[in-house]
């Protein structure tokens, strides 16, 4: 991913929440200067106190927390956003099986990107987030083309159908998954990058609501609906 | 034995028991289910194996969670329990020598071919009896002794019943009687002659008083547990591996967990520190993708066996350049991946490191369009006009190769004219998903 957004003047206020405190120091100190670090927290609880009191702008989330009820990363998003309206939350998670990450996403987060991503990607991905964005890897949009049914051919007919895809969404994901940056997405589709990133949302927003039968089936096999 | 474990399959009349017992050990599911017909005659013993087995069995899912871990290096360095598991598994020694509470001594036999062994001679000398008992009578009835015949001769059938049943048991422990008419008229040659040993009981009793009806009864339940004392035990040795499976396969889980959230994370810190070109990255790379390999076989959800190839070939690339494939996949393949595709995929994929290096996009998608799989790099590009003759890479490897599979390969520039992307496609295979529009080439993906 290349930056696609320039940085705020005013730092953007991140919170980690990971288990591990060697991840979160070493997180810590990769982030760029645009971004200030209001607090970390390890466990399901304490992230939820502390996006509660402390109000960040992104949660950088870890799928896997223990505490809580069990729900991981996904818990924090469902207990906090009542508490922090203002509150963005960006996925990071060590595993690469979609079903891990599709489980932040349809709590609510706003993207997800691999534990493996250096601290530049890491900063830019928040950053894009705060803007509103959705940040896709190209895994995760692998998964969508699957699990919407992209691949098999089936495209929505309207724009407020949620279990399919559009053609141009479909065009979108199919080069984020095979690992182009928005701006080359724009560039081969011959469209603004800010029409790329409005297909993104779109997609995001149907990842979170579709009751589409593979991702509910999908959803309620582990228990998250 | 052809399969590890009982499972039950999808395809069942009541709770598929008889017909996962039936594939398990090889008998027609009809000799099973008239098998445990009969048994539920017998006092409702078969209906009780019935529940007791749909209880403790499985279904067919479930044995991808027991598969053999693959044979990695790690797998093989990391855990000595995980290849402990794959030779139990492997069907070569059904039993674990130290199980416990395994009742019977033959059943503490490591290997089947022990066991048979073992347990042939039990029936030798219980025919041996047989026979000379019927001797011994023969001879004493003829020097005019008064031998008690009504006793003898159902005992003599009695053990002769026994030994069958016996033989008819190390057949089937040790996997050796396939052909099943002749196990069946076995067991019921076994039958018979322990139902004629009692009905000579019975008629053969001249004075019925309480002994009689005691020595009947007994005779009846020694008949039963004659008959189905094979099976019994057999279950029994069944639900001991069982138990062990499902005791190897929590403490993997519990590996798997407790590497997920220790040596993955570092790896993964080790990879941010290190800068992505680095030596070090490079083989924090390499492990995690061994370690993930051997942790999450078999519970990635979508993914192909092609799609597990690539990677398998992503990480061999890794290991000897400083590049990081990103495999992604859409769709499931029908079938086997084509061999040309896969080495067309590889040979593209070693172009890129080579050539290129860093981050390398694998994107994978099978779909109604057919076979689609574009290899995108970030290096300094190549025209293909360029590439001289003999270098074979591009041409023959990649482009030959596509196109004697039927499929077309493009070698053009990546995504804002840096680096290089290189698409191979493959039509799809026409009586899979519905026929697409004007697709007149006969598939050709197989090769002779």
């Amino acid at each position: 991913m290349t930056p696609s957004a320039e940085p705020t003047p005013e730092p953007l206020a991140v919170l980690i929440v990971d288990d591990h405190s060697i991840f979160r120091s070493g997180l810590r100190a990769e982030l760029d200067a645009s971004l200030s670090v209001l607090g970390e927290a390890a466990t399901v609880d304490e992230a939820i106190d502390l996006v509660t009191r402390l109000q960040p702008r992104v949660v950088l989330l870890d799928v896997h927390l223990p505490g809580g009820r069990g729900g991981g990363g996904a818990e924090v998003i469902r207990e906090a956003a009542t508490h922090a309206p203002h509150t963005l939350f960006l996925a990071l998670s060590v595993s690469d099986a979609a079903d891990d990450v599709v489980s932040v996403i349809r709590a609510g987060a706003r993207g997800y990107i691999t534990k493996s991503a250096s601290g530049a990607e890491v900063s830019d991905a928040a950053r894009r987030v705060a803007g509103g964005d959705a940040v896709f890897s190209p895994r995760l949009a692998g998964f969508v083309l699957d699990a919407f049914g992209a691949v098999a051919g089936e495209t929505a007919q309207t724009d407020e159908e949620l279990d399919r895809l559009s053609a141009r969404e479909t065009e979108v994901m199919r080069l984020i998954a095979r690992g182009y940056s928005y701006k080359e997405v724009a560039t081969t589709l011959f469209i603004a990058t800010k029409t790329v990133e409005t297909h993104v949302s779109n997609v995001l927003r149907k990842l979170q609501l579709s009751s589409r039968h593979e991702l509910t089936a999908w959803a309620l096999e582990r228990k998250l609906l | 034995m052809r399969t590890e474990r009982i499972t039950r399959p999808r395809l069942r009349l009541l709770g598929g028991v008889c017909a996962g017992f039936a594939d398990h050990t090889g008998l027609p599911v009809t000799t099973v289910r008239v098998a445990t017909m009969l048994l539920s005659l017998c006092g409702g013993a078969g209906v009780l194996l019935y529940a007791w087995l749909w209880a403790t069995t499985p279904s067919t899912v479930a044995p991808t969670a027991a598969e053999p871990l693959p044979k990695s290096s790690l797998a093989r360095a990391v855990s000595p329990a995980a290849s402990r598991a794959t030779d139990v598994s492997s069907g070569s020694a059904r039993m674990k020598p130290d199980a416990p509470g395994i009742p019977d001594l033959a059943l503490r036999a490591p290997a089947a071919d022990a066991q048979l062994a073992r347990a042939a001679p039990v029936t030798e000398i219980l025919l041996g009896l047989a026979l000379l008992a019927a001797g011994i009578a023969l001879v004493a009835s003829r020097l005019g002794a008064n031998i008690p015949l009504a006793v003898v001769v159902p005992g003599i059938v009695v053990l002769a019943g026994t030994a069958l049943a016996w033989r008819q048991f190390a057949d089937v422990r040790s996997g050796a009687a396939q052909q099943s008419s002749a196990l069946a008229v076995r067991t019921l040659g076994a039958l018979v002659l322990v139902a004629v040993g009692i009905l000579l009981f019975f008629v053969t009793g001249d004075s019925p008083n309480v002994w009689t009806v005691i020595l009947a009864a007994a005779s009846v339940l020694l008949a039963v547990i004659v008959v189905i004392a094979p099976w019994v035990l057999r279950l029994w040795s069944d639900l001991a591996d069982e138990r062990a499976a499902r005791e190897r396969e929590a403490e993997r889980a519990e590996i798997a967990a407790h590497l997920h959230d220790s040596v993955l994370q570092t790896l993964a810190l080790i990879q941010q520190k290190a800068g992505p070109h680095s030596e070090a990255a490079r083989l924090a790379r390499a492990q995690e993708r061994e370690l993930r390999e051997w942790l999450f076989t078999g519970s990635s959800g979508g993914t192909t066996d092609l799609a597990t190839e690539l990677r398998r070939i992503a990480s061999a690339i890794e290991a000897d350049f400083t590049v990081h494939f990103e495999v992604v996949s859409a769709g499931v393949l029908p079938g086997e991946a084509p061999r040309p595709l896969v080495a067309a995929a590889r040979e593209a994929m070693l172009n890129a490191a080579r050539h290129a290096g860093g981050p390398v996009s694998v994107y994978l998608e099978i779909g109604r369009r057919g076979l689609e799989l574009s290899v995108t790099d970030r290096g300094p590009g190549f025209a293909r006009d360029t590439v001289p003759e003999d270098r074979l890479g591009v041409r023959e490897s990649i482009i030959g190769r596509m196109r004697r599979a039927g499929g077309t390969a493009v070698v053009r520039s990546g995504p804002g004219g840096t680096g290089t992307e290189i698409l191979l496609t493959l039509p799809p295979i026409p009586n899979e998903s519905p026929a697409p529009l004007g697709d007149p080439h006969p598939q050709e993906t197989s090769l002779p």
